[in-house]
């Protein structure tokens, strides 16, 4: 008899779910501007979206605080893309539609981006990417078709030659092993960088690509080291440098052969992992917190006393960056109508913690990439670079 | 495993025919009062509905359980996508040649691998979604690996001079929601046959199938081949809705969910797995209104499909049908 | 050339190790409940987050850690066992895929949920290299093949001399003659599946310092790499899964090293249907079952 009672008391549960999934939100109409963050809550890149919505977050209370835009408050409604497209593209359909969402930061992962533009193209709704590296979507952007995406983050073309620039001239490598993640990021940054190794006299000797959630690296690195490579170049995920790190100490790597790329090696916890597998290590990163600009330390220094004093990193950056560029956009437009804060954003000259920031006609903001090599436990920035996109015709 | 459609008396089938028919009513009025989320969880239903359609032949009517759906809906996903942004062909090729090459690609990998016993050929099919996830990876050269295939155009037809694009979403739901139905209608006839009924023969009883003539391995293996196609042919309209394809398309997840949508809906009937498609992705969108939990309450949903429907819904469906014919 | 391979080997037997320990626990839980258990990869995340819970916020030491993550992992292996795993015996296999793949999200997320999704540091652990025939291997590492060798000699002794051990080997060989002869078949599976749960656990704490990050979805991986295990030893048999598991450990060193480290997760389940397209019962004869 129970048995039958948790049945049918399953069923009306469901039934109650579903009937709260489907009613649209009255709060949709309460004149706020409401942004909707989409980015992997869950899944291997959840400490990404956790960052990066933190970012929004303190930027849009900031704002709140101070009064709003034009007197109208932001809200701030999150969607989680679990770093897949499917998700990605439900996520951002239901802020859309459900929640009335006027505008979108999204996603962290490139391939959910790309998937995000059409829906976004057809709904008429301003996306903007702060996170994403693959540079397919501004080549399909602005001028390239999708008019209402926008990028505020530098492409990993830029990065690519930076890094191996730097390697090359300052360094004097000329072999590398590749060890970078095994997915579009990793794989498309090693693409660029092959492209423009020949310039550099380089060659590549081995190259791996690791599985996020990986965690033994002995015998690639063993490898490695048998190998005669002078670099590794590594385009990878936070959380596994620490992992790679330890590992190059057991195998006898460390302090012989340098990290280059981009991983987060400037983090502190990671230098602290294994400092001697670090040190040397050169990132170019499109941000960090040693970066020496009062608005930037002014943000790291408020994001430590809003989330109990952790260090934000590149994610938090860049997300709180993107909002503030949104609300000056919105406020030259002069009003919330998302065609004229388009307009006005691409004509936008921001003045943000890295510079002016302008967007090109692909909807391509010119941003600097800094170049940064660890140097007795820290990161010392060498300079910060910029380069033009040549885009396809 | 529950009733199929066969053994039905006749009212009860009217009553079913009439419900059938103010569904597909429903169904086509649907964009009247959804708004474009609603489609869009609909168009997801619709699409996850094609492979769930072959697992149940392959599930509930032969009785061989499959990992492999998410294999042959990648490599459907891959080839529409792939005919599409290389040959710039029109939607209806793209999707036959979808359901064809994966059908096709069932073959070589049936023959071995029906041979194995219950656990082992579960294991082996779940394989078959590793390996395909490796390839999608690693052979950049057709697949472009990671950075996947993007930019799919919509479905566009052309015969002879006349040619139309399908774009918005609207049009989409029509399109799939025609596939799906036609879909259906084949499955239907497909249980119906002569076939049909062998298939249910040596779901029931292998051996003693094997004993009146039934050529069992021949119709696994068809059944395999059968099954694979219509995941590719999902794959191929998945591809084409959401523009972008990537290694991810071949993940355990997919085929797990097509797999619940069988036994969640009751497998061995047809009316099951498309009320078991509505009602798991109509579940997962519907439980973001609780982001963190989402994933635990699904998760104890699925417990409570387990313990308390081990049969699906489908037997709620008869005992609801039956309690219809009291009434009368 | 030749230290090259023989170091590739030594690392093969490292991981090949980790494997076994979580394998033999889900070929017993197979053996006696004829379920393939989804969720086991997620007794090993259970096990690394008590430990690390125990060293970040217990401060406690490191070998006490041990206890407490196989112990926590006990704790909730008794509840998942009485209301789940002791219903799936004699159900058809749907169930079991079903319920246990149940069970791995509520366990996953739960923990993410509680401890959130980013990775943490696990910082206890025997981490200083130490050198053995020329090959630096962290100290952690020694005693993961050690703890290895010493749960499969005592696995053995169980199974054939202990009374425990004859009830799991009934149980897998024929349920209704074990209520005949007076074996309390829930008893024995629930045991049994405690049995595998704590050895997945105990994996997890031994890998845990040498693996360093520690996070809720990485049960997920460890279940993939070992189905093929389980299979490829034969289902229910001890002695076989741990050959298969070193096996799996050199293989998937060797592929990492000579062909590319993104094939690496591949090795397991390519190696699995090759076996079984050449030998479809496994590599080692279901005699030597338990």
């Amino acid at each position: 008899m129970t048995h039958t009672l948790d049945r049918r008391a399953f069923c009306i549960a469901m039934g109650l779910i579903g009937l709260r999934a489907a009613s649209t939100d009255a709060r949709a109409e309460d004149g706020t501007i409401r942004l909707g963050i989409v980015a992997p809550m869950s899944g291997p890149n959840s400490r990404y979206g956790s960052f990066s919505l933190r970012g929004a977050q303190l930027a849009a209370k900031e704002i709140n605080d101070a009064g709003g835009i034009g007197g109208r408050k932001i809200t701030i409604i999150s969607g989680d893309s679990q770093g897949t497209p499917v998700e990605g593209v439900s996520a951002t359909r239901r802020l859309i539609d459900l929640d009335k969402a006027d505008f979108i930061i999204g996603d962290v992962s490139s391939s959910v981006t790309l998937a995000l533009q059409p829906v976004v193209e057809d709904a008429g709704v301003l996306l903007l990417n702060a996170a994403s590296s693959n540079p397919k979507i501004t080549y399909g952007a602005g001028a390239g078709g999708f008019k209402w995406t926008f990028r505020n983050y530098p492409t990993d073309e830029n990065r690519a030659l930076v890094v191996i620039q730097y390697a090359a001239e300052k360094k004097g490598f000329t072999k590398f092993a590749v060890l970078s993640v095994d997915t579009d990021y990793g794989r498309a940054a090693v693409e660029f960088t092959k492209k423009y190794l020949p310039r550099f006299k380089g060659q590549i000797l081995t190259e791996d690509y690791y599985k996020e959630g990986e965690v033994d690296f002995r015998s690639v690195l063993a490898k490695i080291r048998d190998s005669g490579a002078q670099a590794i170049i590594m385009y990878g995920l936070a959380d596994t440098t620490p992992i790679v790190a330890r590992q190059m100490i057991e195998v006898g790597v460390a302090g012989k052969i340098p990290l280059i790329g981009n991983a987060e090696f400037n983090t502190e916890s990671t230098i602290k992992a294994a400092p001697k597998a670090l040190e040397g290590a050169i990132e170019a990163a499109a941000w960090l917190p040693a970066w020496d600009s009062p608005k930037s330390k002014a943000f790291v220094e408020k994001f430590k006393a809003e989330y109990h004093g952790e260090m934000p990193n590149n994610h938090a950056y860049v997300h709180w960056e993107t909002v503030r560029l949104l609300a000056k956009a919105i406020e030259a437009a002069g009003s919330g109508d998302r065609a004229k804060v388009r307009d006005a954003l691409s004509k936008i000259k921001y003045d943000s913690a890295m510079g002016e920031v302008t967007f090109d006609d692909h909807n391509q903001a010119r941003l600097p990439m800094i170049l940064l090599e660890i140097e007795g436990g820290k990161p010392v920035i060498k300079g910060a670079y910029s380069a033009e996109i040549d885009y396809p015709r | 495993m529950s009733s199929n459609d066969l053994s039905l008396p006749a009212p009860r089938r009217d009553l079913r025919v009439l419900f059938g028919v103010a569904l597909a009513a429903a169904a086509c009025i649907a964009p009247l009062f959804l708004g474009n989320y609603g489609l869009h969880a609909l168009i997801i239903a619709l699409i996850f509905l094609l492979p769930a359609h072959g697992l149940n032949l392959l599930v509930g009517y032969t009785g061989l359980l499959s990992l492999a759906q998410a294999a042959f809906f990648g490599i459907g996903a891959y080839t529409s996508g792939l005919m599409a942004v290389r040959f710039g062909t029109p939607f209806y090729l793209n999707f036959l040649a979808a359901g064809l090459l994966a059908g096709a690609v069932a073959l070589p990998l049936g023959i071995p691998a029906l041979r194995l016993r219950a656990t082992s050929f579960v294991m082996c099919t779940l394989g078959f979604v590793i390996i395909g996830q490796a390839i999608a990876k690693n052979w950049i050269g057709l697949t472009r690996g990671d950075m996947g295939l993007s930019g799919i155009p919509k479905p566009y037809f052309a015969l002879g001079p006349a040619s139309f694009t399908v774009s918005g979403t609207v049009s989409f739901y029509y399109l799939v929601l025609a596939i799906a139905v036609i879909a259906t209608v084949a499955v239907y006839l497909i249980v119906r046959s002569a076939a049909g009924r062998n298939m249910i023969a040596i779901r029931e009883n292998e051996t003693l199938a094997e004993s009146v003539g039934i050529p069992t391995w021949r119709y696994k293996l068809v059944v395999f081949m059968i099954s694979a196609a219509f995941a590719g042919l999902g794959g191929s309209i998945y591809a084409h809705y959401l523009t972008v394809v990537s290694p991810l398309t071949f993940q355990m997840y997919y085929s797990t969910t097509m797999l619940i949508i069988v036994l969640g809906g009751g497998a061995g009937t047809i009316s099951g797995v498309v009320f078991g498609s509505l009602l798991f992705v109509g579940l997962s969108e519907a439980l973001r209104i609780a982001p963190e939990v989402r994933m635990i309450a699904y998760g104890l949903c699925l417990l409570a499909l387990v313990f308390w429907f081990p049969k699906g819904f489908a037997p709620l469906m008869d005992r609801f049908w039956s309690f219809l014919k009291e009434r009368k | 050339m030749l230290t090259m391979i023989a170091e590739q080997i030594v690392n093969g037997i490292v991981s090949g190790s980790v494997y076994a320990i979580v394998a033999v626990g889900m070929t017993m839980i197979f053996g006696v409940l004829r379920a393939i258990n989804f969720a086991h990869g997620e007794y090993y995340m259970l096990g690394t987050f008590g430990a690390w819970f125990a060293i970040e916020y217990l401060e406690l030491p490191y070998p006490v850690a041990i206890v407490i993550g196989v112990a926590a992992t006990a704790v909730i292996a008794v509840v998942v066992g009485q209301f789940v795993m002791q219903r799936i015996v004699g159900a058809p296999p749907e169930t079991g895929v079903l319920a246990t793949l149940g069970i791995a999200l509520v366990l996953q997320n739960t923990v993410i949920l509680v401890f959130g999704g980013g990775y943490k540091f696990f910082s206890g652990g025997y981490i200083e290299p130490v050198s053995i025939f020329g090959f630096t291997l962290a100290e952690q590492r020694v005693l993961i093949i050690i703890v290895c060798m010493l749960v499969f000699v005592g696995l053995e002794l169980m199974v054939t001399y202990s009374r425990f051990g004859k009830a799991m080997r009934a149980v897998s060989q024929n349920i209704e003659c074990c209520a005949v002869v007076g074996i309390d078949v829930p008893q024995v599976a629930l045991r049994t599946f405690i049995l595998g749960a704590c050895l997945a656990a105990l994996s997890g704490v031994l890998t845990a310092p040498v693996n360093v990050s520690v996070y809720g979805g990485m049960g997920e991986i460890i279940t993939f790499k070992t189905l093929p295990v389980i299979i490829m030893g034969g289902l229910g048999n001890v002695r076989g899964t741990f050959f298969a598991a070193m096996i799996l450990g050199i293989a998937e060193s060797l592929v990492a090293t000579y062909v590319g480290l993104q094939f690496r997760d591949t090795v397991g389940f390519a190696t699995l249907m090759l076996v079984l397209m050449w030998r479809p019962h496994g590599l080692f004869s279901m005699q030597a079952r338990f």
